[in-house]
């Protein structure tokens, strides 16, 4: 249970969260949709600990993570899957994978063997071009890769900062759909933040509504879906 | 031919010698985004350190090796008591300029540099002496000819080739080798996958130090030892590292070796004197022909 309290992340005295507070079910897809500056990406940096609360509380289970470091998160099962297809396009693609599972490497070097094979199996197009340079890939692909390189840190949560952004609709669809099958056959827990609240409400269980930094909503994404009103006035449509 | 394979020889022994200097300031810039201007005095602190073993009857070797460990201890410390504190969260909030952040470490670089030498100064005096060359340092006959290339050159050229190969074999084959890569690229995306991107920086200093360390054990038997030697190799190794393109591991090796051989031949077919000019012109047409280096990247800095 991811379990977030009055979170307040300041910019400059700028609060990009004012007092955010909700939860997220084990084993569900809870998404974050809000326009353009909501505070949407804030709240996944300050929860896998690329930014620093002012105040409030992030739990997951027992575990406070407001005073962890980035690193000691991700190693507490805490993956991010950060904005804008985040790779190293330097590096060969099985290099991304690679580096998501090297902090593992001494602990269980057997299950990242399973785990690289499970994402490759996954995701066949980076098994072909694994010697290529990430940077050659596509935008969806490399979506896939960013999606690969935490997966094979072996994630209870998964943090995902808008992954159809600048994709096709088609190949949006088809990675939001493989996340779906993960958290169903896995019991993954996944915070799924997205601009396009269609696509995102489609497969969630539950969506929060972020209007400048707080939240608006808090509601099974079934019932968002159907409320028009809520729509209409945070998402203008 | 014989002044042209003897310039060969010298320029792919003093090459060697820029290379390692030179991949000892990519690696920092690259993990850092620091120019550590203090890393020959490192150098020359762990190169007096071997003197000073060797003074006191140890082996060659053991003071090569103490040396090379003192050289990663050195540069360890530069990072762990200096560098991070001044770059840290708290710290950076204080400054809000971009440029504030990236000058503060090169000036306190600076610092490092003048108190080595002035330690070196007080514990050794200034005055220089000689370091020991391992092999002699004559020219190698075969039979009654003498080729145009020493003992010495040869087991410089030794050295670095192995130097490199493990070099080469860290960064492509382990996953700490990996960890330096990505964390020099992508700080934010190696952090987020769990890599300990401060520690993997501290490493890189270390590596830096023991490289730089073993620049400043193979250039002294024919330069003596003073604390202010090895002052022109970092700027030889400067220049090798803006040629090879700054960002470039094997680009820094490459510079090194080009600025090698200029000035090798230079030495050989014009004269001792004009080394000087002939860096800085050679540095500056590189400059304006192929800015970001031979194989740096575009972005020359990382922002």
């Amino acid at each position: 249970m991811l379990n977030i309290s009055n979170l307040v992340t300041e910019f400059d005295s700028v609060k990009a969260l004012n007092g955010v507070s909700f939860q997220a079910k084990p084993g569900c897809i809870t998404t974050v949709i809000g326009a353009n500056g909501a505070g949407k990406s804030t709240l996944l940096r300050t929860i896998s600990g690329l930014e620093r609360p002012a105040s409030g509380s992030i739990k997951w289970f027992d575990e406070e993570l407001t005073r962890k470091s980035v690193e000691s998160i991700v190693r507490s099962g805490i993956a991010q899957v950060p904005e804008g297809h985040a790779v190293i396009s330097q590096l060969s693609v099985a290099e991304n994978i690679e580096l998501g599972g090297l902090f593992r490497k001494r602990i269980a070097r057997g299950d990242l063997e399973v785990a690289t094979k499970e994402v490759y199996e996954l995701f066949p197009i980076l098994f072909e071009r694994r010697n290529e340079p990430a940077g050659s890939l596509s935008g969806g692909e490399r979506q896939m890769l960013a999606i690969s390189r935490a997966l094979v840190s072996r994630p209870k949560l998964l943090l995902l900062d808008e992954p159809s952004l600048g994709l096709a609709p088609l190949i949006s669809a088809q990675i939001i759909n493989i996340v779906n099958q993960l958290c169903r056959s896995t019991g993954l827990t996944v915070l799924l933040v997205e601009q396009n609240a269609n696509t995102a409400l489609a497969v969630a269980d539950h969506g929060i509504l972020l209007a400048l930094g707080k939240v608006v909503a808090d509601l099974p994404a079934k019932e968002m879906i159907a409320d028009s009103s809520l729509r209409a006035a945070y998402l203008g449509y | 031919m014989n002044s042209f394979l003897s310039a060969f020889f010298s320029g792919t022994a003093q090459g060697a010698i820029y290379a390692l200097v030179s991949l000892g300031l990519v690696l920092v810039w690259r993990g850092a985004g620091v120019v550590n201007f203090a890393q020959m005095g490192q150098a020359m602190f762990t190169t007096y350190i071997a003197s000073q073993l060797i003074q006191h009857n140890y082996s060659y070797w053991t003071a090569f090796v103490i040396a090379l460990a003192c050289g990663a201890i050195l540069g360890a410390i530069v990072d762990l008591g200096l560098m991070r504190p001044l770059t840290s969260r708290k710290n950076s909030q204080l400054l809000n300029s971009q440029s504030m952040r990236t000058t503060i470490p090169v000036i306190a670089s600076l610092g490092i540099l003048g108190v080595l030498k002035a330690l070196a100064g007080i514990i050794w005096a200034g005055e220089e002496r000689g370091f020991p060359s391992p092999v002699p340092a004559n020219a190698i006959k075969i039979g009654e000819t003498s080729l145009a290339i020493t003992g010495f050159d040869l087991f410089v050229i030794g050295v670095v080739f192995v130097t490199l190969v493990l070099t080469t074999i860290f960064f492509t084959r382990t996953g700490m080798g990996l960890a330096m890569r990505a964390s020099a690229l992508n700080p934010e995306v190696t952090r987020l996958s769990g890599i300990r991107v401060g520690s993997v920086r501290t490493l890189g200093w270390a590596i830096s130090g023991a490289a730089s360390s073993l620049a400043g054990l193979l250039v002294t038997p024919k330069t003596n030892l003073s604390p202010n030697t090895l002052d022109l190799l970092l700027i030889v190794g400067f220049t090798a590292a803006v040629v090879g393109g700054l960002t470039s591991l094997t680009g820094s090796v490459l510079g090194g070796f080009i600025i090698g051989y200029v000035i090798a031949f230079v030495n050989v077919y014009s004269a001792p004197e004009n080394v000087f000019i002939a860096i800085l012109v050679f540095l500056l047409l590189a400059l304006f022909i192929r800015p970001q280096g031979i194989l740096g990247s575009k972005e020359v800095r990382r922002v």
